[in-house]
């Protein structure tokens, strides 16, 4: 129970109404409407640990951003419990949300016509921020984000990337302990990218906090996440090391061979064919016998084999697999 | 100590909003040109009523003034704080935005009644006020001081009923989503509100007591300064006024646990 984060048997169904496509239906449903339970989060556990930045995949609907809301207390669960730094989240005390913060990638705090400075100062004021504490923690977050001039322009005025800037900034003047982040780089280019999740690795070192965060780019997971969590279709499906996904989701290697003068001789009989051009081809080999393969392949192209290495598939392509159903999960880490 | 700290966070509301409203200044400045044509054609209509009687159902003509002034002072007041969060309010469910108040340590209600202002209805409040205090001064007998603080205490109780009365339609926005239309339809029956209560057919005038408690809202305040009050009527505005803050305050509680906020 000292986890910074807590969570047991959480679920969440929400209850939404459907109705057919057209006018008729839509007048229909004026009159007449049918309901459906939707169980957005199916009973999940997990706890993550004082200082962890832990990564929650899965695909759109999963159920990520539904689990995010419960524990910044923004939603009632359906059942199950959950803490955070010891507080029931959805009972909103002052004390539980003066210590995190949610980051959403796709809304704004900011107020759209006011320099973000002036954004600010409500906040300073909302979370009862001494004056000398409220400078050194803003010339911190400038520093580190670089954020400069774009403080002082009205948030209107600003790229899709600034603004981003400025909106961690916004969420974490406070010194919020425990972070989430829903999506923090979406519709962000490479650099602007890069530069958040350099950004979030950087305070996570300095600050300590706890970041529980969703992403939909892996690059963002494999940059800044050890750990991580997938959900999908509101169950948890893995918890673990973010290198034994590939071991335990998909249990195939791939051998890249490159053979000298462009040849491509059938590979066939050693495993599964993925791609072959110019020489260069890549072959789906079962994990257990990776080794055994690859030493077959070296023996029947001795002389011509100008390059091979044995890797594992892009975590992509795993997540891939698992979530369209193609390699079913039953090991949870407990 | 909390009153001082959301006193704090009120103003720095204000100051924001304030800004805000000083970069559009010819909207300010036509806003306050409507209002003198809107109290002026209203005043005149009541002198020109009053050419024809000397009483309504009662009411003087300085009477009838004071109660136009408090209609005024409340449709400000109501304008100025509470129409523009309630507004702001359902649009935020809809959006999803809310999340962000709700993420803050300091109480949701509050935020959201405080956090938008618009400052050119500050003007009506003043207007209402100097209309009361004109209706006032022409009154004979001139009202006593205690017709002044049940004056005070009826316009604070009529103030708190109509603040509670829209945010609550505003809560309505966490099952419903879309409530415009019925924020609509409460702001025409404000309207109602410019005449007194008691000269309206009974099946009207039992609306706009209990349903839209407008009448009463303006009413009462402007009898409390006609001296034409009584304790059975000041105590009933105390405790409705008092009591639709504290159901108010239970139903905003009630509607968050409804929140779901836009998904995604």
């Amino acid at each position: 129970m000292n986890a910074p984060v807590f969570v047991r048997d959480l679920a969440k169904s929400y209850r939404v109404h459907e109705r057919e496509e057209g006018l008729g239906a839509a007048m229909r449903a004026l009159v007449k409407r049918r309901y459906r339970d939707v169980r957005a989060v199916d009973g999940i556990t997990f706890e993550i640990g004082e200082g962890e930045v832990v990564g929650f995949l899965g695909p759109n609907g999963a159920g990520k951003t539904t689990t995010l809301k419960m524990l910044a207390g923004l939603l009632y669960p359906t059942s199950g419990e959950a803490t955070v730094l010891g507080h029931t989240p959805w009972l909103r005390e002052s004390r539980f949300l003066t210590q995190i913060t949610l980051l959403m990638g796709n809304r704004s705090q900011l107020v759209w016509d006011i320099p973000a400075a002036d954004s600010f100062r409500v906040l300073q004021q909302i979370y009862e921020i001494g004056e000398s504490d409220y400078r050194v923690r803003l010339d911190e977050l400038s520093d580190l984000l670089d954020l400069g001039p774009l403080l002082h322009k009205p948030v209107r005025q600003l790229s899709l990337g600034e603004r981003m800037k400025v909106e961690f900034a916004a969420s974490l003047v406070h010194a919020p302990r425990v972070i989430f982040l829903d999506e923090p780089t979406i519709g962000l280019d490479v650099t602007a990218q890069t530069r958040i999740r350099r950004f979030v690795a950087d305070y996570n070192r300095r600050t300590g906090a706890t970041i529980l965060l969703t992403s939909h780019y892996m690059d963002d997971v494999v940059a800044l996440c050890r750990r991580v969590l997938v959900i999908h279709h509101g169950k948890l499906l893995y918890d673990g090391g973010l290198a034994d996904l590939a071991t335990r989701m998909a249990p195939y290697k791939l051998v890249v061979v490159t053979l000298a003068d462009g040849a491509s001789p059938r590979f066939d009989e050693f495993g599964e064919v993925v791609a072959s051009e110019e020489g260069r081809t890549t072959v789906r080999v079962p994990r257990e016998s990776a080794a055994e393969r690859t030493a077959a392949i070296i023996r029947a192209f001795e002389q011509q084999v100008v390059d091979l290495s044995v890797e594992d598939p892009p975590i992509e392509e795993v997540i891939d697999r698992v979530f369209s159903g193609e390699r079913p999960l039953s090991q949870v880490r407990s | 100590m909390p009153e001082v700290r959301y006193a704090r966070i009120a103003a720095i509301f204000l100051r924001t909003e304030i800004q805000y409203a000083m970069a559009y200044r010819a909207n300010f400045t036509f806003g306050i040109v409507r209002l003198f044509i809107v109290v002026g054609t209203s005043i005149g209509a009541a002198l020109i009523l009053f050419q024809y009687t000397d009483a309504m159902n009662g009411w003087t003509l300085p009477q009838m003034i004071a109660l136009l002034g408090v209609y005024y002072l409340v449709q400000g007041l109501a304008d100025l704080m509470f129409m523009p969060s309630v507004t702001k309010l359902m649009e935020q469910v809809r959006l999803g935005t809310l999340d962000f108040v709700l993420l803050k340590p300091a109480n949701s209600q509050f935020l959201v009644s405080t956090r938008y202002v618009e400052p050119t209805q500050i003007a009506s409040v003043i207007v209402g006020a100097a209309v009361v205090a004109l209706g006032a001064s022409r009154m004979q007998p001139s009202p006593a001081l205690s017709d002044a603080l049940s004056f005070a205490l009826a316009l604070a109780c009529g103030v708190a009923l109509v603040y509670s009365l829209l945010i609550a339609i505003g809560t309505l926005a966490f099952w419903f989503v879309r409530m415009d239309n019925l924020l609509v339809i409460f702001s025409s029956l404000i309207e109602a509100g410019r005449f007194p209560v008691d000269i309206y057919p009974g099946w009207l005038r039992a609306t706009l007591s209990t349903l839209v408690p407008i009448g009463i809202a303006v009413t009462v305040p402007a009898q409390a300064i006609s001296g034409r009050v009584d304790a059975l009527g000041l105590a009933t505005i105390v405790l409705v006024g008092a009591g639709s803050l504290v159901f108010t305050a239970w139903f905003w509680r009630r509607g968050l646990r409804s929140y779901t906020g836009a998904s995604a």
